[in-house]
Formats: structure tokens, C-alpha cells, sequence
């Protein structure tokens, strides 16, 4: 039994492979009521096979799943509960919404198989179909819609019936990019409402940032980070979640010393005649001499076409630029830095031509220093 | 230069003469030819076989009249309200049993963990290449309550009296059409099940439905559509059939259309009016069928298939897993595996007397079939071989350049008539064979290509290059149009952009088309049956020709040759083909 | 530089029209490209840009105007010309790439050289060379059903280019992409036809890929050009609401020109459920005093501050403030209209905080409703 009373979903120590390719390893996470959590990382990183052992379309090899008091799934004591025992609701990547039904039949499908009364049916359904604001499609069939109101007919679908949990397979994927906002908004407000437990899975890094209270970062069957979404932005744990989530440029370089919180960090890379000396915080743990990635987001750079007066710049580097992309709102760019280069983002078009010089600030603070 | 402007009026004018220049392009011309062509094949026959039904014939047999006498007779005979009857029976039973085999075994294959699936499937889709006729040769040969191999077994081994089976009779007719049309729904239902996104049926498993109500309410839902075509498709071609009834069916006692037909046809009695009436008869039962399933039943077709490749998950049956397996081992040992048995054995020996006697062995009924020089031969028989050759190489090709043409016009050009190419290339798709030879018949008894080989080539073309067709233009669906324009782009002209583009990628298409063409056109019966005089026989009907003697061992014999030449060409078609090809 | 080059036009496109049925798919547009120049045609679907690709490439044949590249006229209908596509010397690379699945993909990128009988020793050294160009040296001898996407839609235009065509046109390339390739493959697709220096029309109809890869853009709707220019000036100064609309995402709100003093400069007002602001700003071309307009700012142009600094200031609530990482996307709510922000992720914004919000004259704009 589980010791907190919150907990709706937990996950202990669970392994999946297929064939010598091992899937999932060894993946930990208690889940509370109501919470929304997002597996995120790239494909083939295991989270799809998470969401779908939690789901039971994945028979596990080893671990344990519970969901709300109920043991679903435990290979070590021959546990194995169908996916229609399990009481879950999951929203499909390819929306499947059964095209021979109309969408009144396609949300009661749930209740129906429930054997709830055809009054319970009738109220639950249209309040479920008012609920993502297609009430007035209920006779329709679910060829005649778009993509977007496919996706609300099987997200209605999921939660029509009340289950405990709802698992979301990227089911965002398929829509285009402004649709795609507009039903990340939704289902946000949605699950905000109904306060239902929810796994999200999805590749897409502002998604992850967007919706959820917390993000379990994977890559290559194993758990990265799991945090908040400003904390997993602000404070990646390794590299690999640095580059994931958002773009960063990561400078590898030795580390000098500490001074309390900031640690000084050579860049240079054995190139030039000086060291290239770089102030940061974090590297805890870390021995002066050992291999560090000084980890820095493009917006936290200043950029000076002249070298800045004054002191109050914290890290103050010369570099060329290498190019740069108009985006309309941003203008992103690339700058060499002796062996390195980093990456800025300016928030107006400056015309900036190959090899210019150009001078980079940014504040210790807002660059982290990555033990390898 | 000039940089003046345009005037809307010089605009306007310009339009008119691009349309006007449009009208008149080789490309038109190329395309109202080849419709005309295509129209006369197809439209006289029909059009002569209408005109055919309102002549009657005089009671001395010498001259005829206008009326509906034909019509009128059909309701008052003595037999063919009866076979009109038959035949209802016969398509309704045989529709109800080639879709439940059909459709399980399509499910079975497509969407559980049944052991050695991939294996079994080829051999789930022989009986759809293999000759019906020569199925019932052998089942009356497994099934008759006398000599029937089952039933002599049944005494021998069991101590049964009598029989246990008896395939003479409409429920024979029906049990072998059913079993051999199966694979016609089969092919149907399979491809959708195949690539149906599982997260169709994933849903309904998460939303609390378990597997029975998730096949029930999803799965078999959603292929509805298939089902239906198929059904349909199995009960028009079960009425268009002749050589089951013929054989197992119409010797005692149960006469249907096509048999009546064939009987007005040729013969003693011949009425060619009275049998023109009878095919108007059972072709617009069959053009209404086939409106109906092309008009409101394709065009519901589910999308269902997901671009995301997930790997297909397939349904755990646990142990009815091997229930099953067992069950389409029964599928394929009933329709393939026990016929061609049977067949060898009685082909084996001299007289058949319903047991097998290992000391009369002898292969003498292959020397009279297949040895032409030999002074026993049959020339029935071999002629047959020679001359189904020569329609299954010289048909499939020319079928397939016809083809060609014609999909190329439909689906890349926009020239005149070609929707009334793609109107055209529909009509004689599930059209019976005995209906569109009567119009052939009717149409060239009095020119000289009546009596020769030429005549069963036109109707074999007419009847099926849409195969051929449909073969072809699915492919040129699935190829973008810009891989020609790419090859226009980088400055290959319109010939050899089709010379080195769009013929290569049809490649596998052509090839496929052809031998399955081929494979029709080895076996076919029903047209030939209507067209062939002494000279002209067809493998086909040679073994009606050994069936009319009653001559067992030597109909096996022929058969058995019939279907060694089918197996070898199923073989190439998979090699070529590959196992989507079907499907498509 | 060639003779003809009166206009310092390459391609020409004068007074093109073409119907489809009764509607009239590009109506009466006029365009021309210096040589080695990539324009980009952009539009919703609908409005006429790939229409106007296609009569340049041939595969339409059109009802009015004149195309003509260099020194060649490609058609003309009132003077009863028209060149068929393979004769006009064109690269072209298709949305679906297009790339011939029975050949390998050398095979494919010989196909234009053979077609034009070069020896075979210099098709394979043309050949080579565009493959390392496109970075498929490796892939050479596979076929092509065997590459990725992205790799298809290298050796597409890897074959579009080999026979140094006169012009490239591109068909929405990148449009089958993921959005990471697509942006992996915009800023190579501009760096090879910048190296190949071949003239280029590419059609699409998403912006940002059309504001990194041009020199020039046409913004098209209903099959009429709305704005042209470099992608820096449709940007940051459309010309009516429609372009400030289609291109990036802008807050527009009705507005009356108070001031204007003919050379740009000016003041407008706008007024929004009772509360009335005035705002200085750039008046953009066919408006003045006096004259209703549509004030539209760019969300990074709007700065969300705590402490207002003077009465200009616009007091807003925050509604909504949604962390993306690099930037977190705020609305603010004045009146009845709510403001898109995007603010800097250190300002850590939160839903229901006052704030301020600042406009920089310079980059705020009143254009034609």
C-alpha cells in the first residue's frame, strides 16, 4: 500500500525491453491526485512504452503499477489486469475516433460498456460534449469533423466516464501547429476543471512546458530529470536535458576554482595564448581539473556591436559572428568564441555580417556550469 | 520590348482561344479513339444481346417475330421459374458461407497471434486462382454417395452405412461455391483489417470494453463496408456461375440460369432469342447489385489506416489460439488440399469405382490428355491446352496495353471522354461471363470470326481487361504526377518522360496484371463454353467435354493438368507481386 | 550581365493572369527577379502563389501576360507563345520530392545531364560535385526509396540543379518535413542556392521560412499582391492589415490618425471600451491625418514593466502568463482587448499582476485597415 494518500499513480522500479533492446529501465514515480505529469524526450526513449504498460497494452517484464489502491500490473506476483480493468481513459496521437458512430456514441461508448443507465448516459454525455464545447455536433459522425474536434470527441471520449487516470499519447502531434496551441490551452483548462490525474506524453518541449505541474525528462529507456517546468529549464541536470529542453549552448572547459556559489570555469580549450575564463554557478561536487559544460541560454546574452563600458557585465567575451536567421520577432545567431560557439537571440533585426566582431555579456548567475 | 498592358477584352479573347486550342490536341484524339473502341466492344454486345431478347422464335424453330413472347415464357416455362429460384438459393447460401469463411479467416490472419499466420496465408487465397469447375469435378469425386471418396472411407474405416455426404445436390453447388469464393471477401476485408490503426481498437480496450465487445462494436464495424462489397461481389459472381451447378447440380434435377442458358445456347434445342432473354434477365440483376455496391457502399469505406507506424499489435487469443490455426488448416485442407488429392488418385487409375486399388494404377488418362501425338489422344483435351495458351499469352498481353492506354488517359490527361473511358472500363467488372458471350454470340454469329479463336479473345478481353486496369491505375494513384513533371522539368520530353519514368514505375503493376489475367484466362469457362466450336476448345472445356462422358478419371486427368499450370503461374504471380498486390 | 537587362530583371513576369474554370487564380500580377535572387511568393493556400510557380514552370499554360526569362520569352499567349517545360530549362524541386523510386539517386541527379547527352565522364563529375554540395556523397548508389525525408528533398534539389538551370523554382518544399529538419534544412537550402547562384522562386505559406531564406518577398492574397519587399521591411512594416496579420502575429486595434507629419512620423488614437490612448508611432504609406487605421505592435515590441514611468502608459492586468523557456507569453488585459507580450523569462510575469505597458515609437505602426 502505498504511504501517501494523495498518491493516484505510482510506478516502482518497472522494466520493459523488446528484444535485447531494453525500453524502459527501471522507472520510478509516485504521481498525486489530480497532478499532470509529462513524460517528455526524444522518440524512442521509452515514454510511449511507460504510458502504455500504465495503460496495459505493454506487458512489462518486471515492476509494479498501481493505480489508486489497485495493483494493475506485477509480473513478480503474476499480476496482469486487461486494459479495460483498469479504469484509465487515453487520448490516441491519431485521435481514434471510431468513424462508424456519431459523436454522442463515440463519448458514450464508455458509459455504455459501463452499463450505466441511458438517463446517466444522455446527461453525462452531452455535459461531457459541453464540457469541450461540442454539444452541438453530438449527431454528427466523426468523418464530418476536423482534426481538432476529432481530438475533442476522443479526449470527451476519455473522461466521459470518470476513470482515475487519463494517459495522453502525443495526441497533439497531428494538428498543426496553431490548432496545436489552441488545444494545448484546452486541455489544460480541462483537466484544470475536471481535476483528473493525468500522464502526457510528447516530444514537444513547449508542450511539456506549457501544461504540465511536472516533467519527467527521458532519454534512452532512463529517467534524466523529473521537476517543474522552470526548474527543468532553469536548472537542467545534465547536459542532455540542457539541450533538450530549449536551445543552449554548451561550453566544455575545465574548471579553475569556486568563490562561493560562482565557479570559474577555463573555456579556452587549450587554444590561444590565455585562458578563456568564464564565471558560473552550480558544478557541485565537481575538483578544480575536472571537465565541465558551461551551459548558457541564447536570451539570457547581451550582444554589444561595441566593447561595453563600465564593469557591471559579468561575463564580458569577444567573438565573430558566424550567421545569423531572421525570424521576424527574433534574430538568432551564432558567434565564434575561440573553440566554441554560442548561440544568441535578439528581440529586433540588427544587421549583423560574417566575422564582424561583436562583444557578448551575460550574468554569472544565468549560466550553469554541468559536471560531466 | 513590349511592357504595355493587357486589356481585358485581348485577355478574354486569349481564354477563347486557349480552350478552342485545348479542344483539339493529340492527346483528345488519342483518347475519343480508344473510347470508341472500348464503347464498341463493350456497348454492342450488350445492345445487340437486348435487341436479341424481343425476337421470338416460332414454335417450328424457322422464323421469328417481335414481342415479348421470351420474357412472357420465362414466368410460364416449365423449368426456368424453378432455376430462377435455384439460383437465389444457391447465391444467397453460397454469399452467407464465403463471407463467414472469409471474414474470420481474414481476422484471423490480420488481427490475432494464430500460429504461422504468415504461412498460411498464400494458401487461404489458392482457391480464388483455381478453377471452381474443376473443384466440383473433385468434390463430386470426394462427396458422390456412391463412389465418393469420403464416403467410401466412411464405410471402409468407420463401418458407416450409406453416405455420410452428398455433394449432388443445390447444397453441393453452394458448399463449393462458398468455399471458393471465400477468398474474393477475404481480399475484401484483409488489407483494411491489416492496417487498421490499433489505437482504433486500443480506445475501446481503455474506455472498458473487453475483446469479444471490442471486435464486435469496433473491429468488424468498421469493415463493414468491405464485407458488403465482398458479399455482394461473391453473389453476383455465384449467379454468374456455371461450371458447379453444371456439374454437381443440374444432372439432378437442379437447373439454374446460367445452366438454362447455356442449354438455349447450344444444342438440340437452341433458342439464341429466348437465351438473350434470359441473360437480360440475370445481367440486370447483376448491374443493379453492382450499382448499389459501387454507388452507396464503397464510397462509405472507413479511413482507418494511421500514417504512425506502430508495430501492429495483434489480439492474444491465449489457447484458442491453436482453435484457430486448426480452423484454417480445415479452410485450406476442404478447399485446396483434399480436391487436388482426390483429383490425382482418380486421374491414377483406369475406371473410378470409388476405391482406391494400388495394382490399377496407371498413368494412361495423362497420355489420352496431355499427349497430343499419341494415337489415343483426346483431341478435345489437348486442343484445349494449345489453344488456352494461346488466349492466356496473346489476352493478358494485348488486355495490358490496352490497359495501359486507357489508365494513362484517365488519370493523366484531361482530354475528352475519359470519363466515359472510366464509365466504360466499370461496366463489365462482376458482369457474368455467360451474359456478355450470348451478346458476343448474337453480335458476331454471321461474321467470319465466328468458329475461330479470335472470338473468344474478344470477349475474353472485353470482359476482363478491367482487371488489368484497375491493377495498373491504382498504381498510378499512388504515384505523384510531379515524378513526371519532374522529368519535364529537367527537360525530358513527354515520350521519354513515359518511355523512362512513368513505364518503369509501373513495372510490377503490368506484370502483376498480366498474370492474373493470364490466370483467368487459363481457366475460363463460362464465355468459353457459350463461344467454342470443334477446333476451338479451351482447357476449360475440355474437361467439360471428359465431364460429358462421365469419364472420371480422364476429367480428373485434365483437371489435375489444368491446375499444375494454375499453381505454377499463382507461384510466379506471388514471386512478382508480392502479397500486397492482391489487396490493392 | 546579359544585353537584354534593361530593368536589371532576369525574370520577368508581366500582367499574369490565369483562370481556373470562372475564377480568375492570379489576377493580373506583375513581378520581376534579378539575377540570382531567391523570392519567395507567400500566401495562404488559395491565393494564387502556386499557380504563379506553375506558369512559370509550364505545366499550366496561362490565359494573359508575358513570361520571360534572360532573353527568352517563355509564353505569351496574345502572341501565340508558349514554350513547353522541358524546353525552358528549369529546376524544380515538389513537395513530395518527387524523387524517381526506381532509380538510385545518382541515377536520379544524372537524369537532367543525360537528357541533355553530356558525356558520361562529366555527368559523373557533375554528379559527384552536386551530391558533396548536398551532403549525399554517402547515399550515392542507394535507392532512392531508401533515404529519409530530409535526404530525399536533398538529392530533389541536388537534381534540380546539376543541369545549372536557368532558374529554380520550389514547391513548398519542406512542408512534409518534421519542424526540426524544416529548420535544419531552410538555412541549408539557402546556403546551397546562395553558393549555386541560381535565380529562385520558392512558394510556401509559412512565414518564418520565407523571412529566413529571402532576399525578396511577395505577400499574395486572392491571387493579387498585397506587399513586396525585403523580409526585414514586410516585417517590421507592413503595409496594411492583412500582411501584419499574415506575417508573425501582432495586436491590431482600430485607430484614428490624430497627426501626421507626411514623412512617417505621427500620432494615432485609439480608443478601446471608454479608455482612449494616444500613441506615437510610424504612419505607414496611404494614410493620414484625420484617416481611420489599424495600429498594429508585434508582441515583443510591447514591453510589460512594473513601474509605469509616465501618463503615456497603458495599465493592464496580466491574465495569463505562459512560461515557454525562452520566452513566456503574457496577455494583458485593457479594456476589452487583450494585449499579447512576450516577455523576457527572467521578468518572471505571473497571471493577475499589474503592469505597465511601454511602446517604442519606432516600432509601433499604423497601416491601412
Amino acid at each position: 500500500m502505498s504511504t501517501n494518500n494523495n498518491v493516484m499513480v505510482s510506478i516502482d522500479h518497472l522494466y520493459k525491453s523488446y528484444g535485447p533492446e531494453m525500453a524502459v529501465k527501471d522507472f520510478n514515480i509516485e504521481i498525486e491526485q489530480g497532478e499532470f505529469v509529462t513524460l517528455l524526450g526524444p522518440s524512442g526513449c521509452g515514454k510511449t512504452t511507460t504510458l502504455r504498460c500504465v495503460a496495459g497494452l505493454e506487458r512489462p517484464e518486471a515492476g509494479e503499477i498501481r493505480i489508486g489502491e489497485t495493483t494493475v500490473v506485477a509480473p513478480e506476483k503474476e499480476i496482469f489486469l486487461y486494459p479495460e480493468h483498469r479504469n484509465i481513459g487515453m487520448v490516441f496521437q491519431s485521435y481514434a475516433v471510431w468513424p462508424h458512430m456519431t459523436v454522442f456514441d463515440n463519448v458514450a461508448y464508455g458509459l455504455r460498456v459501463r452499463r450505466a443507465s441511458s438517463n446517466e448516459i444522455k446527461t453525462k454525455t452531452m455535459q461531457t460534449l459541453e464540457l469541450v464545447g461540442l454539444d452541438h455536433l453530438a449527431d454528427r459522425f466523426a468523418t464530418k469533423l476536423s482534426g481538432g474536434q476529432r481530438q475533442r470527441v476522443a479526449l470527451a471520449r476519455a473522461i466521459c466516464y470518470q476513470p482515475e487516470v487519463i494517459l495522453f499519447d502525443e495526441p497533439l502531434s497531428n494538428l498543426d501547429a496553431k490548432l496545436r496551441e489552441q488545444m494545448r490551452d484546452e486541455i489544460v483548462r480541462l483537466q484544470k476543471e475536471v481535476g483528473i490525474t493525468s500522464i502526457f506524453v510528447t516530444h514537444d518541449q513547449s508542450e511539456a512546458l506549457v501544461m504540465s505541474d511536472r516533467v519527467v525528462v527521458m532519454d534512452k529507456a532512463v529517467i534524466q530529470q523529473v521537476g517543474d517546468p522552470q526548474e527543468i529549464y532553469a536548472n537542467p541536470a545534465n547536459s542532455f536535458v540542457a539541450n533538450f529542453i530549449g536551445v543552449t549552448s554548451l561550453l566544455e572547459g575545465k574548471l579553475d576554482g569556486r568563490d562561493g556559489d560562482i565557479c570559474s570555469v577555463d573555456v579556452s580549450m587549450g587554444q590561444g595564448a590565455e585562458p578563456l575564463r568564464l564565471r558560473a554557478i552550480g558544478a557541485e561536487g565537481a575538483t578544480p581539473g575536472d571537465t565541465v559544460n558551461v551551459s548558457l541560454r541564447p536570451e539570457d546574452v547581451t550582444l554589444h556591436l561595441e566593447r561595453p563600458q563600465g564593469t557591471d557585465h559579468g561575463n564580458l567575451i569577444e567573438g565573430n559572428v558566424i550567421d545569423t536567421i531572421y525570424l521576424g520577432s527574433f534574430l538568432e545567431g551564432r558567434v565564434r568564441v575561440g573553440p566554441h560557439e554560442i548561440g544568441i537571440q535578439i528581440d529586433h533585426f540588427e544587421n549583423l555580417v560574417r566575422d564582424q566582431t561583436v562583444y557578448l555579456s551575460f550574468q554569472p548567475e544565468h549560466s550553469l556550469c554541468l559536471a560531466n | 520590348m513590349t511592357t504595355e498592358t493587357y486589356s481585358s477584352n485581348a485577355v478574354e479573347r486569349s481564354r477563347l482561344n486557349n480552350r478552342l486550342r485545348a479542344m483539339v490536341t493529340q492527346e483528345n484524339l488519342i483518347t475519343l479513339v480508344v473510347a470508341l473502341i472500348v464503347a464498341g466492344a463493350v456497348i454492342v454486345p450488350l445492345v445487340v444481346l437486348f435487341v436479341s431478347s424481343f425476337k421470338v422464335l416460332d414454335p417450328a424453330g424457322w422464323d421469328t417475330t417481335w414481342g415479348f413472347g421470351n420474357y412472357v415464357t420465362m414466368f410460364t416455362d416449365r423449368i426456368i421459374p424453378k432455376a430462377f429460384v435455384n439460383t437465389l438459393i444457391i447465391s444467397s447460401g453460397s454469399t452467407i458461407l464465403a463471407t463467414f469463411l472469409g471474414v474470420s479467416l481474414a481476422w484471423i490472419n490480420a488481427r490475432t497471434n494464430c500460429p504461422g499466420r504468415s504461412y498460411l496465408e498464400p494458401y487461404n487465397l489458392i482457391p480464388f486462382f483455381l478453377s471452381p469447375f474443376v473443384g466440383a469435378i473433385a468434390w463430386h469425386n470426394l462427396g458422390e454417395p456412391q463412389t465418393g471418396l469420403l464416403n467410401n472411407l466412411a464405410r471402409e474405416v468407420f463401418g458407416i452405412e450409406g453416405a455420410i455426404i452428398n455433394v449432388d445436390n443445390i447444397w453441393g453447388v453452394i458448399w463449393v461455391t462458398g468455399i471458393f469464393f471465400a477468398p474474393l471477401v477475404y481480399l475484401f476485408v484483409v488489407g483494411s483489417l491489416r492496417r487498421m490503426d490499433p489505437s482504433l481498437e486500443d480506445s475501446a480496450r481503455t474506455t472498458g470494453a473487453g475483446l469479444f465487445r471490442t471486435t464486435m462494436t469496433v473491429t468488424l464495424p468498421l469493415v463493414m463496408p468491405g464485407i458488403l462489397s465482398g458479399a455482394i461481389i461473391v453473389f453476383v459472381t455465384s449467379a454468374g456461375e456455371f461450371g458447379v451447378p453444371f456439374k454437381l447440380s443440374a444432372p439432378y434435377g437442379w437447373e439454374t440460369l446460367t445452366t438454362q442458358i447455356f442449354s438455349k445456347a447450344v444444342g438440340d434445342d437452341a433458342n439464341h432469342h429466348m437465351g438473350a432473354a434470359m441473360s437480360m434477365a440475370l445481367g440486370i440483376i447483376t448491374v443493379f447489385l453492382i450499382w448499389v455496391q459501387q454507388r452507396y457502399i464503397a464510397p462509405r469505406s472507413f479511413t482507418t489506416v494511421t500514417g504512425k507506424g506502430f508495430r501492429p499489435n495483434v489480439l492474444d487469443l491465449g489457447p484458442w489460439r491453436w482453435v484457430a490455426f486448426g480452423y484454417n488448416i480445415f479452410f485450406i485442407m476442404v478447399a485446396v488440399v483434399l480436391p487436388i488429392v482426390c483429383l490425382i488418385i482418380v486421374s491414377l487409375h483406369p475406371v473410378w469405382t470409388g476405391k482406391i486399388v494400388l495394382a490399377d494404377i496407371t498413368t494412361i488418362n495423362y497420355v489420352k490428355t496431355l499427349m497430343w501425338w499419341h494415337p489415343e489422344a483426346i483431341s478435345a483435351a489437348t486442343n484445349g491446352i494449345g489453344n488456352s495458351l494461346i488466349l492466356a499469352f496473346g489476352g493478358a498481353s494485348i488486355s495490358m496495353v490496352l490497359a495501359l492506354v486507357i489508365s494513362y488517359m484517365i488519370h493523366r490527361t484531361k482530354g475528352f471522354g475519359v470519363r466515359m473511358l472510366d464509365f466504360l472500363s466499370m461496366v463489365p467488372i462482376g458482369f457474368p461471363g455467360i451474359v456478355l458471350a450470348m451478346g458476343v454470340l448474337v453480335t458476331y454469329i454471321q461474321t467470319p470470326i465466328y468458329a475461330t479463336l479470335w472470338i473468344l479473345m474478344l470477349a475474353y478481353i472485353t470482359r476482363f481487361f478491367p482487371y488489368g486496369q484497375r491493377n495498373i491505375s491504382s498504381i498510378m494513384l499512388a504515384i505523384s504526377e510531379e515524378l513526371d513533371q519532374s522529368s519535364r522539368m529537367a527537360g525530358a520530353s513527354w515520350f521519354t518522360t513515359l518511355r523512362r519514368i512513368t513505364i518503369p514505375l509501373l513495372k510490377p503493376g503490368l506484370f502483376a496484371g498480366w498474370i492474373l489475367l493470364f490466370i483467368i484466362f487459363l481457366r475460363e469457362l463460362s464465355i468459353s463454353i457459350i463461344l467454342f466450336t470443334t477446333g476451338t476448345e479451351t482447357l476449360s472445356v475440355g474437361v467439360y467435354y471428359l465431364t460429358n462422358f462421365e469419364n472420371e478419371p480422364l476429367t480428373s486427368a485434365l483437371s489435375m493438368a489444368q491446375t499444375v499450370m494454375l499453381l505454377i503461374a499463382i507461384y510466379a504471380f506471388r514471386r512478382l507481386a508480392g502479397r500486397e498486390a492482391l489487396t490493392a | 550581365m546579359t544585353m537584354q537587362e534593361d530593368t536589371g530583371a532576369y525574370l520577368e513576369v508581366q500582367n499574369l493572369v490565369k483562370y481556373f474554370g470562372n475564377d480568375r487564380a492570379v489576377d493580373d500580377i506583375s513581378f520581376a527577379v534579378p539575377k540570382g535572387a531567391f523570392l519567395t511568393l507567400l500566401g495562404p493556400s488559395g491565393c494564387g502563389k502556386t499557380t504563379t510557380l506553375m506558369s512559370v514552370a509550364g505545366l499550366h499554360a496561362i490565359d494573359g501576360g508575358r513570361i520571360r526569362v534572360g532573353d527568352v520569352v517563355y509564353t505569351s499567349p496574345s502572341e501565340g507563345l508558349f514554350l513547353p517545360p522541358e524546353k525552358r530549362d528549369i529546376g524544380m524541386v515538389f513537395q513530395s520530392y518527387a524523387i524517381w523510386p526506381h532509380m538510385t539517386v545518382a541515377k536520379n541527379v544524372a537524369y537532367p545531364l543525360e537528357i541533355r547527352k553530356v558525356n558520361q565522364s562529366e555527368i559523373d563529375d557533375r554528379v559527384a560535385e552536386v551530391l558533396a554540395l548536398v551532403g549525399l556523397t554517402a547515399e550515392a548508389d542507394k535507392l532512392a526509396t531508401n533515404l529519409s525525408g530530409g535526404q530525399q528533398q536533398r538529392a530533389s534539389l541536388a537534381r534540380a540543379i546539376v543541369s545549372k538551370p536557368r532558374l529554380l523554382l520550389f514547391d513548398e518544399p519542406l512542408s512534409n518535413l518534421d519542424l526540426k529538419l524544416r529548420e535544419q534544412m531552410r538555412v541549408e537550402l539557402k546556403r546551397i542556392q546562395n553558393e549555386v547562384g541560381i535565380t529562385s522562386i520558392y512558394v510556401t505559406h509559412d512565414q518564418s521560412e520565407a523571412l529566413v531564406m529571402s532576399d525578396e518577398i511577395i505577400v499574395m492574397s486572392k491571387g493579387k499582391i498585397e506587399q513586396r519587399g525585403g523580409p526585414v521591411e514586410i516585417y517590421s512594416r507592413p503595409v496594411n492589415e492583412y500582411v501584419s496579420n499574415f506575417i508573425g502575429v501582432a495586436n491590431l486595434l482600430k485607430a484614428k490618425v490624430r497627426d501626421s507629419d507626411g514623412s512617417g512620423q505621427g500620432v494615432v488614437e485609439v480608443s478601446q471600451d471608454g479608455q482612449t490612448m494616444t500613441v506615437p508611432c510610424q504612419i505607414g504609406p496611404g494614410i493620414g491625418a484625420g484617416d481611420d487605421a489599424v495600429l498594429s505592435v508585434r508582441p515583443e515590441n510591447v514591453h510589460a514593466v512594473r513601474e509605469g514611468n509616465g501618463n503615456d502608459d497603458v495599465e493592464g492586468e496580466v491574465t495569463h502568463a505562459i512560461f515557454l523557456g525562452n520566452y513566456v507569453d503574457c496577455r494583458v488585459k485593457w479594456g476589452d482587448f487583450e494585449w499579447k507580450v512576450i516577455a523576457h523569462p527572467r521578468t518572471r510575469l505571473k497571471a493577475g499582476e499589474k503592469v505597465f505597458l511601454q511602446f517604442d515609437p519606432e516600432h509601433t505602426l499604423a497601416v491601412q485597415p
